[in-house]
């Protein structure tokens, strides 16, 4: 614990910290503004599909909206830079020697870094919340909403769909910023850290998309990333959420697991 | 090496005298791939040693102090502080250590203050006070609040050395603590861990120079390519006699009639000099006798610290000898 407040401390101090939430919390101020200048064009054939044109008229769908553009990859990109810099990035400035020359274990040392990097993702996630609630309550104000199957559900309805649907993003997310802290206990680059990460991403991505590769879709967490969408209809399809939740749990379990087995012997010799 | 007896014999302290062993390795051995960087090392350290740790540029220094202090593994052997070994209680054993490896590190966007906050009170409970104490000790108190980014190579050696002493450790870890110093820096470390060496506390302080070890240490250990070339008190590591240069008028007479005073082996030339090894006692009769010869004397000049660095190179350069020349030397550095 006074590791993981140590790192709070650090988080706060870095202004690069500020860089990686301002971005995020731009998206959806820049997709409501782009949606707000575009509000007497009917057609809106130049926006994405999906969830993202049902938030044309209506502030309560653009968190959803937001994260549903970001999680194909910025979220991801932000959450691997975090999860390998934590630790790849002390490595570069020298900083891990000094932390472990003092009585601290390893294992807690890799466990407050994930820790603070899962914080990391939490408050960017809050960002885009709040930043999408707020412009879009001021553009368009928030009404109730037809859900995908059809029935209107009301502005609660929608906040708490739209809440468990980010926890459900973060978890996912999480799975990047777990790969990347396990490359970033075999090399001392941050950057190579977070484009390794990033290349396991998109290979996922890639076989997910080729039906040749089905057979291995269910293993893969890149294909359950965008399952939170099942909760936008009425009755709900809990399955696909819990399956993701599952591979997710299993898949950073795993990755954490190899990155304590690997910190815990590491010769640090910079 | 000096101590054999078993660990458990020396504690408590012995009644004879002898201080309790506070750090100490045991066949320490690394390698890297093909290269090992340190050979079944055998290190004593004693309660208020201030043990001089020396060494040319790659004799395997700073990867032992990194095995001690547990950031590398070692491929055999294993090191005691206090009374835990490492690495396999090296949580308990790094409470009681202070120090730093390379250069040390901190954290650019922070004041040294908030770095010492940060890194602190991970051992015990540091408060402000002590803090401030530190810095003072170092002489950093007025740029205690300054961003690390912004100090001079020197300062961020003092900051080092202040993070070192923070929780007052039994034993306190410094590897090259002067290097890359200016002359005042270096000698207000060199003052700063005599002091330390006075208070009581252990220091173990590596070094690749002779006379800094000279200036500061009681005991010292040298080694070359991973292994103990000699240890003992300081003392014992001088060359038995001290050296002076001489210039006359006419230096081969001059050899002659020095060298029936001490002996021909204890004079040799170097460039326009002659390099006599005499004492203090013989210098003053060997000018007498000189004069008395009628060759004009120019210069006498105490060549002591060129003996005991010759007398360092001889050392580090015979053992190189025996275990198959230089190769290699450079990829022990670690």
């Amino acid at each position: 614990m006074k590791l993981l407040r140590r790192e709070l401390t650090k988080l706060f101090a870095q202004k690069r910290s500020y860089v990686g939430w301002g971005g995020l919390l731009a998206v959806p101020l820049l997709i409501t503004l782009a949606f707000y200048l575009n509000r007497n064009n009917h057609h809106h054939d130049n926006g994405p599909g999906g969830v993202i044109s049902l938030a044309f008229h209506n502030g309560i769908l653009m968190p959803l909206a937001s994260v549903a553009m970001l999680s194909a990859f910025l979220l991801p990109l932000l959450a691997a830079m975090v999860g390998a810099y934590q630790l790849a990035g002390e490595s570069e400035t020298g900083t891990i020697k000094t932390w472990l020359m003092h009585s601290i274990s390893r294992g807690g040392v890799l466990a407050s870094k994930w820790g603070i990097a899962v914080i990391y993702v939490v408050i960017g996630l809050a960002l885009v919340f709040v930043g999408g609630l707020a412009a879009g309550a001021l553009a368009f104000g928030l009404h109730s909403q037809a859900l995908l199957s059809g029935q209107t559900a009301s502005v609660t309805h929608w906040l708490g769909l739209s809440l468990v649907a980010y926890l459900y993003v973060l978890v996912g997310v999480i799975c990047v910023l777990s790969l990347a802290l396990l490359f970033a206990t075999v090399t001392n680059s941050s950057l190579s850290a977070a484009i390794g990460a990033l290349v396991v991403f998109i290979v996922m991505n890639v076989l997910g998309a080729f039906s040749y590769f089905d057979f291995l879709k269910p293993y893969l967490f890149t294909s359950h990333m965008d399952a939170w969408q099942s909760l936008l209809s009425q009755p709900i399809s809990w399955h696909p959420i819990v399956t993701g939740l599952i591979t997710f749990a299993i898949y950073i379990a795993a990755l954490m697991a190899v990155a304590w087995y690997l910190f815990r012997r590491k010769d640090i010799l910079v | 090496m000096t101590m054999t007896q078993d660990r458990t014999d020396e504690r408590p302290a012995p009644p004879n005298g002898v201080e309790p062993v506070v750090l100490a390795t045991y066949g320490l051995t690394k390698s890297f791939g093909n290269t090992l960087a340190v050979d079944h090392l055998d290190l004593t350290v004693r309660r208020g040693d201030v043990f001089g740790f020396l060494g040319p540029n790659g004799a395997g220094k700073t990867t032992t102090i990194r095995m001690i202090v547990g950031l590398i593994y070692p491929t055999s052997g294993y090191a005691t502080v206090i009374d835990h070994q490492v690495p396999r209680e090296k949580i308990e054993a790094l409470r009681h250590i202070g120090g730093f490896v390379e250069v040390p590190a901190f954290y650019g966007n922070m004041s040294a203050r908030r770095n010492l906050r940060l890194m602190g009170g991970l051992n015990a409970q540091v408060d402000e006070k002590r803090i401030a104490e530190v810095l003072d000790i170092v002489g950093l108190s007025e740029r205690a609040d300054s961003k690390v980014g912004d100090y001079s190579h020197g300062m961020k050696q003092r900051l080092g050395i202040a993070n070192a002493l923070i929780n007052s450790p039994e034993l306190v870890i410094l590897d090259e603590p002067t290097s890359g110093l200016d002359p005042q820096g270096m000698k207000d470390v060199r003052e700063l861990v005599r002091e330390l060496g006075k208070d009581g506390t252990t220091v173990f302080l590596s070094s690749h120079l002779l006379h800094e070890v000279e200036q500061v240490c009681n005991r010292a250990v040298i080694i070359n390519r991973g292994r103990v070339v000699i240890e003992g008190p300081v003392s014992e590591l001088h060359p038995e006699h001290s050296s002076v240069k001489l210039l006359t008028s006419d230096q081969g007479k001059a050899r002659d009639v020095v060298a029936a005073l001490v002996g021909a082996q204890q004079v040799t030339v170097d460039e326009e000099y002659l390099i006599v090894e005499a004492n203090d006692g013989t210098v003053r009769e060997m000018v007498g006798r000189l004069v008395a010869a009628g060759v004009g004397v120019d210069a006498v000049i105490p060549a002591r610290e060129q003996g005991l660095e010759d007398f360092f190179l001889g050392l580090t350069q015979s053992s190189d000898v025996d275990t198959g020349g230089a190769a290699g030397v450079a990829g022990g550095a670690r």
